[in-house]
């Protein structure tokens, strides 16, 4: 029984699995249907496009067992920047595409004139509600990211991070946790939120 | 807000790390996977690793090394050295970098940069600009020597090409711990909107606060600073955030 990393050829799967390593949480990289079912919890790390990571999930028949797995069967899950977005209704990179939609939303690129997009480095993460997962109110995590989730709801935001505009940096709902930073590379601050997801979770 | 990065550089020969002077006379200075560890038990922003004569050498980068420095580290990495190809940036993510360094691919191909931001996304794709300030006053790319590519047309081609950042290095700056070539960056900043990582020249924290008060400066890598001297990464972002600069500390 262990946490399952999803493997869908997009990026930085080795950064989180070291992560989990050092908090010794068990887990493995894996696409496979049934290790996806007898999982734990599921982690939805990502880098890349939007349209191509649906498009990888799709082409290793992954769709289908997620949804059950988190919407029906409530399986712990965390997302990660890419991770987060895909759980959108709508995706905008590099066109216009459908996401997962277990969070009503669309994903689109970012417009700062004023400031340089990708999104890139530390940036203070700001909870807007009490959460097991994130301990303090500020919270400096690492953001490296072009394209925001813009939620339907607002009561789904746990944090936001303000860079020009405010924009989505955690959701939380029910067993979802998503991250639009990444806790893997945000050093004590990060490794203490998922610490904390699993705790909450365990 | 976002914060300033202060970002510790490796250069690496292909054994172990060495720091040059306006990129000559490489000296060791060390083991990488320690310098990770320790770089990382400081809680420094960032970290880049590069193979500096990866290209001149045409080699590829040793990936069991990379893989151990990585290892070490809780912050994102950066890793440069004879990029080359879509596969190479592949296997460096595979390890777990976040970014990669490209550049001596960049001259010779710069529709590469376009390829693999297309393939990776503008965020893990930085292009390394080393620029010289030639006998007439025209900064110019370093390649292996002294080239004739003037900087502001280089840097305009990566961003136009879909880079997610540059690391700018002053050639004639590099390891001399005297202060950062300003002029250099301010030039970058007109020719772009790219984050820019400035690198070369910083010795010492007045050097750092310099360049953060006269420019839009966001990130620098040293190197020398923290080799041959007592500061910290620390002790640097304690000096800007006193000029008003946002830091993580």
């Amino acid at each position: 029984m262990s946490a399952v990393v999803i493997d869908y050829g997009m990026g930085n799967v080795a950064s989180v699995q070291k992560a989990l390593r050092f908090l010794n949480i068990d887990s493995i990289v894996s696409n496979d249907i049934t290790a996806i079912q007898h999982a734990t919890s599921l982690i939805l790390p990502g880098v890349g496009a939007f349209a191509q990571g649906m498009h990888n999930l799709r082409e290793s028949g992954l769709i289908e067992v997620l949804h059950q797995e988190v919407m029906n069967h409530k399986k712990p899950f965390l997302g990660i920047c890419l991770g987060m977005q895909l759980l959108a209704t709508t995706g905008t990179e590099p066109h216009t595409c459908e996401g997962l939609g277990w969070i009503e939303g669309t994903v689109r690129k970012m417009e700062e004139p004023t400031l340089a997009i990708p999104h890139l480095g530390w940036n203070t993460v700001e909870r807007t509600r009490e959460s097991e997962i994130i301990q303090h109110d500020q919270v400096d995590c690492y953001f490296i990211h072009s394209y925001h989730f813009d939620v339907a709801d607002p009561k789904v935001v746990l944090a936001t991070v303000d860079y020009g505009s405010t924009y989505v940096a955690a959701i939380e709902q029910d067993n979802i946790f998503a991250a639009q930073f990444h806790p893997e590379k945000s050093q004590d601050a990060g490794l203490a939120m998922l610490t904390q997801f699993f705790k909450k979770h365990a | 807000m976002l914060k300033v990065r202060i970002i510790p550089v490796l250069t690496f020969n292909g054994f172990g790390l060495v720091k040059t002077k306006q990129f000559q006379q490489p000296r060791m200075v060390g083991n990488p996977v320690q310098a990770a560890r320790v770089y990382n038990s400081r809680g420094v922003d960032e970290l880049l690793f590069l193979d500096i004569f990866a290209s001149k050498q045409q080699r590829k980068l040793n990936l069991k090394i990379v893989s151990d420095v990585i290892r070490e580290c809780f912050m994102p990495v950066g890793i440069g050295g004879g990029v080359d190809s879509i596969e190479d940036i592949q296997a460096l993510l595979k390890i777990g970098a976040d970014k990669v360094v490209i550049k001596t691919a960049a001259l010779n191909d710069p529709d590469f940069v376009r390829k693999a931001a297309d393939f990776f996304g503008a965020q893990c794709i930085s292009v390394a600009v080393d620029a010289y300030l030639d006998d007439s006053g025209i900064y110019r790319i370093y390649t292996t020597e002294k080239g004739s590519i003037p900087a502001n047309e280089f840097i305009q081609s990566m961003a136009e090409k879909g880079a997610g950042e540059l690391v700018l290095t002053s050639v004639d700056r590099d390891g001399m711990m005297q202060g950062f070539d300003v002029e250099l960056v301010k030039l970058a900043e007109k020719n772009c909107q790219l984050p820019i990582v400035v690198s070369g020249g910083g010795g010492e924290p007045a050097h750092f606060t310099e360049l953060f008060s006269q420019t839009n400066c966001g990130a620098v890598a040293a190197a020398s600073v923290f080799h041959f001297t007592q500061f910290t990464p620390l002790d640097i972002k304690r000096e800007l955030g006193a000029i008003g600069k946002p830091v993580r500390l």
